[in-house]
Formats: structure tokens, sequence, C-alpha cells
């Protein structure tokens, strides 16, 4: 985005119906944003050509520039699937998470937070955490409304459980990367190659930087033998596959439909 | 990319030393981001927007502290520059040295961005929406200018999202949005779904107007069992389908259950809420029954004439509406309050 410079968008019933839909949705998948789009051209302008998406969301963003909103694409960090969420860009705009949470809840997230930033894996357990109720702020929490408030987080897109461990969802690291940059600067990893925010990822064994897998997976691609772009040890990890959407797609309809209830689900 | 450590460093020096040199409420302050108690409000965003061409931007006064917290709860400090302009609880306005828009140069067009971020929350998460909310979260001390910064916030959202917000409910002031672009139906997946999310309510409403405009509970669930619905059994779309029905859709004004009179023991019955009367109506409700039964509106006579009455009625009521708003906008340019949203 290059800010004030930009010329103003504009804005159609494809444009705003598109926006409803991806705020209905909270954070998407590219190929279901794509979808999305489509559907809106159908629904409101059948004739025209559907604009690259990348211009279509530019364009949107154009307009949402002065309320301090923009449409972020990100992308997850285990596989590399790209998302889309609406992002407030406002530093102290309505926390989203404030107006919902208690104080002794948001605590809990912050908690939550800072084992997941401080762990090796990304993952803080759900053990670790919940061991920490005794140090909240606000009202007393037992380890069993701590569990539930857990699972509130899930549900609202804020954290991922897998296997009784919790990391960031990838909406909330859309959201919450420069907060969490700023917050914590010297705990955070960021990655070797984009450097962007890391939670999850790989790490070279000798000099110890970091790379997310599917900045893995894209500089290694088609390397028989690879090095660390650092150090240029040998890399000893394997290589996830770069993402590709199509073969996503050719999966099967029940595939998407799980991932798709999936992401309703939480 | 974000930009590097360094440049943020100095964009928060810079903006530390405006704020130091303007401490008192004025019209060219630099504003305050991080002060404010470092309130809840700096929960999640530690950095002003890439795109801002200088210092911060908007601030939430007394942070909104609100009922969640009084206190700073995740961000102690957001950024390395303390805050002294913490215990300066006032707000400051948006600083001229935001050439931008112009219309942000008033001071409570922070406010109104504010407000659009909470209502687009809202209506993301189908919350309802409530004037007490608004003001303890967002208005706060600007209380006076209520209607001016909710008028504003409802125009933005509505040129860019193209919703509607409207009072339901002018004795608790609840609001809700509505979309201008007839959305009832969860788009993305009636096409490969069998039942789109907004279904139940869908099929609830079709259920309640083929019965006469209220149903007993038992024949709606009835209903709901046939497409694999029922009301104590977890649903893998719907979750906990009882609740949806009886609270979510009540809460947000789609439904009504009420007991039936004079019924011993209690039974409850359906009717449409003042939000579905709003946002869909009979002739759509009879057409998605109709679609559901593989046959169209008019196999239905006596509803189906129902529903042409009631077209007829909304037409009526749309040409009455814009004139009054006609007229309504005439005298608002005159008056500095204004009590549009009662307007309807």
């Amino acid at each position: 985005m290059q800010g004030s410079t930009r010329r103003m968008g504009v804005m159609t019933d494809v444009h705003r119906r598109f926006l409803q839909l991806l705020m209905t949705h909270g954070v998407l998948e590219e190929w279901d944003v794509k979808r999305l789009q489509r559907h809106c051209y159908k629904v409101h302008d059948r004739n025209a050509t559907v604009d690259k998406l990348e211009d279509f969301i530019n364009n949107i963003n154009s307009v949402l520039e002065s309320l301090y909103i923009e449409i972020k694409r990100g992308v997850t960090e285990d596989d590399g699937r790209p998302i889309y969420a609406l992002v407030n860009l406002a530093t102290t705009s309505i926390s989203k998470m404030a107006t919902d949470f208690a104080e002794n809840e948001l605590d809990l997230f912050r908690k939550a937070l800072e084992l997941i930033i401080d762990s090796e894996t990304g993952f803080a357990s759900s053990t670790n955490i919940l061991n920490l109720v005794d140090q909240l702020k606000g009202k007393k929490m037992r380890k069993k409304e701590a569990e539930q408030v857990l699972q509130k987080f899930v549900q609202s897109k804020w954290l991922i459980e897998k296997e009784g461990e919790f990391t960031l969802h990838g909406r909330a690291i859309l959201e919450m990367e420069q907060y969490i940059r700023e917050t914590y600067p010297d705990a955070v990893k960021i990655c070797n190659i984009c450097h962007s925010l890391l939670i999850q990822g790989q790490s070279c064994e000798t000099c110890g930087i970091r790379m997310h897998l599917p900045c893995v997976a894209k500089y290694f691609q088609s390397n028989a033998e690879p090095r660390c772009p650092h150090c240029n040890d040998y890399w000893p990890h394997e290589i996830p596959e770069v993402f590709d959407p199509e073969k996503q797609r050719e999966a099967g309809i029940s595939k998407s439909n799980k991932k798709s209830l999936r992401s309703r689900q939480h | 990319m974000p930009r590097g450590q360094k440049s943020k460093l100095r964009a928060r020096e810079k903006r530390h030393q405006a704020r130091c040199e303007n401490q008192d409420l004025g019209a060219t302050q630099a504003p305050v981001a991080e002060g404010e108690s470092s309130s809840s409000a700096n929960l999640l965003f530690g950095d002003r927007p890439q795109n801002l061409p200088a210092a911060e931007t908007l601030s939430i006064p007394e942070a909104l502290q609100g009922a969640p917290s009084t206190t700073n709860t995740i961000a102690p400090v957001s950024c390395t520059s303390s805050n002294e302009g913490a215990s300066n609880q006032d707000e400051k306005s948006l600083g001229s040295s935001r050439e931008a828009e112009g219309w942000q140069e008033d001071p409570l067009s922070k406010k109104v961005v504010s407000l659009v971020h909470f209502l687009l929350q809202k209506y993301e998460k189908k919350e309802p929406i409530t004037k007490g909310d608004m003001i303890k979260f967002v208005i706060r001390k600007d209380k006076g200018h209520f209607n001016e910064i909710l008028k504003r916030a409802s125009e933005h959202i509505e040129l860019a999202f193209g919703v509607d917000l409207k009072e339901v409910d002018p004795i608790r002031h609840y609001y809700a949005f509505f979309s201008k672009l007839d959305l009832t139906y969860d788009e993305t997946t009636s096409d490969e779904e069998k039942i789109p999310k907004t279904g139940l309510l869908m099929i609830a409403l079709g259920v309640i107007f083929m019965n006469g405009n209220r149903a007993p509970e038992e024949a709606v669930w009835e209903i709901m069992n046939v497409m694999g619905v029922y009301a104590d059994r977890k649903h893998f779309l719907y979750g906990d389908p009882r609740k949806v029905m009886t609270k979510d859709l009540v809460q947000l004004k789609y439904l009504e259950y009420q007991q039936v009179p004079d019924s011993d023991p209690p039974r409850y019955e359906f009717l449409w809420g003042p939000r579905a009367h709003a946002e869909t109506s009979k002739m759509k409700v009879l057409e998605f029954v109709a679609k559901m039964h593989d046959t169209v509106p008019s196999a239905f006579p006596s509803c189906y004439e129902e529903a042409l009455r009631d077209e007829e009625q909304r037409a009526q009521a749309r040409v009455a509406a814009r004139a009054h708003t006609a007229a309504m906008a005439n005298a608002r340019s005159r008056t500095t309050s204004s009590s549009f949203s009662h307007a309807k």
C-alpha cells in the first residue's frame, strides 16, 4: 500500500458485497476469496470482467484506508495456504479482543501468547498455560474455567489447538504481528527469508536462523542439497512441498468441505 | 513486508517528541497513541499504520476500560517510549500533520473511526449492538456527540460495506445492521452445501409463516428433524440448535420465542422477529420454501396471496419513507442534533 498517494478507488456493489461476505467469515483462504469475488461479480455485474484479485483488493483497500482498515493477505505457517482477513490498522483502535473478554481472560491470552513466543516449537502446552492461572490479573480463574476460555480463543480464531498444545491462528498473526514485534522485541523470532514474524518454523542447528515452513519450501524448491542461507551448513530438516492451490482443489470436494467446515468451526 | 525496526523507532521518537511539545488539547497535536494509560486499547497494535505519513493515529481515552478491564491488560507499554502521556487522560485530536484527508482534522473523527471498527466487529460476530456498549467502549466522554458520531460512522460503513445501521429497539436502544444488498443467504456456501448457514433461520421463518405467522415450538422442531437438525443434539454446522433458535436468533431479533398465552403446562411458540420483517419478506421466505419443495410460490395459494399483499404494503412504506427522509434531511441540515435514527 502506498499510503495517501494512492488514488481513491471506486466502490461498487460488487466490492461491498465482497466486503460483507469476507467480514462474515472473518478469515478466508485464497481459493474461497477468489470464489467469493467471482460470486459477487455474478450477482451484481454479470458482464464485467473479473478484476485480478490483487487489483480488486487494492481498490477496496484504497477506499478503506481512511477508516484504518485493510484486507490483508498472509500465509499459514504450517502449510503455506494464503489467507485473507479484514484487519484494523489503527494503533489503538478498538481491540477486537478487549470488548469480548474479561480482564483475566485477556491476561490468560497474554500468558499463552508469551509462552508461544518463547517456545522453541511455537506451541505452548495446555498444562503450561493452565499452570499460570494463579498469576492472572483480575478475578481469580480456576483451571477448569481457563480451559474453556482457551476454547473460546480457538473458536474466535485467535488460537489453534493441536493435540493439547496451542499456537497462534493465522488470523491472529495477521492482526497482531506489529504488536507482537513491538511488545516482545527480544523474544520474537523472525524468518530469515521473508523477515516477518515467525511462530512456527525450522531452524538451522548450527547458526540458529529460522525460516517459515512455506519459506523453506520455496527457498529450497528443487534443491537436492539444501544448505543454510546464512552459514551454509547442511539443512537437516525435511523440506516441505510448496503449496499448490491446484493440487488442493483436485483433492476433491469432500476435502474442501472438510476444510471449510473446520474454518467455520473454529 | 513490515518496516524495519529502525525506521519504526525513529518514527516513535518523533511522535514522542511531538507529544511532549504539545501537551494540551489542540487542533494540531500529534495524537497520543500509546498514551491514554496504555490501555487494553493497545492490546493488539503496537504501531501506527504503515501508510500514515506522519505521527500517530487514534487513541481511546481511558482505554477501552469499561467493564472488561480497568487496567492495562495485555499491553504493558506497547512502544519503547515511555508512557508519560498516560497521565494525560485527555484526548488529543488528530494532527494536521496528517495531510491526507481533510475530514480527519476535526476532533470527533477518530471516535468515528473507532466506532466504525467497533461496529464492524459486532457485524462480523453477528452480535447485538447497544447504545450503552457504544458509549462505554468507544464514545466515552463524547457521549453528547453520540448521534453525530454514530451518523458519521454509519455513513462510512454504508458507503464501504453497503450495510445500514438501524435502531431496531428504540426503548432499549438496540441497533442492527441491514444489508442493502439483499443478503439473506450464506452465499458462498449455498452452491455447495445442502443447507446454507442461515438456512436454519429461513426454515424456521418458513414454518412460522406457513403456519399462520406463529408456530408452536414442536412444529418447528418437527421440520428441523427432517433436515437432520435436532434440538438437543450437537450439529456440525449449527452447534447447539436449541440455543441458536431460542437464544441467539432471538437476541438478534430474527425470531421471537414466547409462551403460548394461557398454556398450562407452558408451551412455547415462535414468531418472526422485527429484524426478520425488516431483512426479508414473506414473499422471499415463500420462495425459499417453494424451492425446497421443488415448486413455485403460487402452489401455496393462501400464503401466496398474503405474501403479495405484504409486498404491496412494503412498496408503499418505502415510498413514504423516502419522502420522510427527504423532509428530515432538510430539517436536519438546519439543526445540530439529529434524531435520524427515530425517523423510521
